[in-house]
């Protein structure tokens, strides 16, 4: 399995956790997820990859970490997925999908806006093909979440 | 001074305000805009000193702001620091090309800011 590229994702989402949350986090072994699998979160943010290679980087949390997040951020306490919680997860995504940018600097990539899907036991609409997709899951003194990348041609088995 | 913070994320447009505000700057007028287009109708209508842009936002990108304002003969000396996730060299690049006055990666420091902050109004004083 070809996962190096992952790396850059790796240590983006662990620097802006860091310098967002100051939260440290540690990742956890990387497993493969078959593309129909419902994922076991109660919120997801995606973002598109294009250019010179193509696909899908998906954070995911349980509402309780997303909502703690949230809280650290506006400086008081969240009890529900709101728009703040929304507006949080898909920034979060989208300065780990830049932020990786810079360690595939060989590719020209682009990205695109953040979508999120919530609700338990949600459901990503993966790019057909045979695109492995590999998850990193990370935990932090104060939960666990996600990282998800799939990308054509850069990550094989 | 009023500045004019430019994010289609409310958190951030919050974080880049209350950063600017922890560096002293709390007597300025802060605006906000959501995206370009938001931020093209305000720059038309009211006096803007500096311009805080984020990258990548919906209708009007940040991008295309900088390329249309550089075009403006009243907007070309404006002092424009793009905030953005966009961390590779030839997106610096490419925004340093379309005019910008500096370019900061997210997540957003203080220092960071305080740094950049300074740069452009040094330039500016002279």
């Amino acid at each position: 399995m070809n996962i190096q590229y992952i790396t850059p994702f790796i240590q983006a989402a662990q620097e802006a956790i860091l310098q967002l949350f100051a939260l440290e986090t540690k990742a956890l072994t990387p497993y493969l997820v078959k593309k129909d699998e419902t994922l076991d979160w109660d919120i997801s943010a995606i973002i598109g990859i294009a250019g010179e290679a193509r696909g899908l980087v998906v954070l995911s949390f349980p509402s309780g970490l997303a909502q703690e997040l949230t809280g650290i951020l506006r400086g008081a306490a969240k009890t529900a997925i709101d728009d703040d919680v929304v507006d949080t997860v898909g920034e979060v995504v989208n300065i780990i999908a830049g932020n990786a940018k810079k360690g595939l600097e060989q590719f020209r990539l682009l990205i695109s806006l953040p979508s999120i899907v919530q609700g338990p036991r949600h459901q990503v609409l993966w790019p057909s093909g045979p695109v492995p997709i590999i998850t990193i899951p990370f935990s932090t003194s104060r939960g666990h979440f996600s990282l998800s990348v799939g990308l054509e041609d850069l990550i094989t088995l | 001074m009023r500045i004019l913070i430019v994010d289609d994320s409310r958190i951030m447009r919050n974080i880049v305000k209350n950063t600017l505000k922890a560096l002293n700057l709390v007597n300025e007028t802060f605006l906000e805009a959501a995206d370009g287009q938001e931020a093209w109708s305000i720059l038309e209508s009211q006096e803007v000193s500096l311009l805080f842009l984020d990258w990548n936002m919906p209708n009007l990108n940040g991008l295309e702001l900088v390329k249309r304002l550089r075009a403006t003969a009243k907007f070309q000396s404006l002092p424009i620091i793009m905030v953005t996730s966009e961390a590779a060299k030839y997106n610096v690049i490419e925004a340093v090309k379309a005019g910008v006055s500096d370019y900061l990666v997210k997540p957003v420091t203080q220092r960071g800011l305080e740094e950049k902050l300074r740069r452009v109004l040094q330039r500016g004083s002279q």
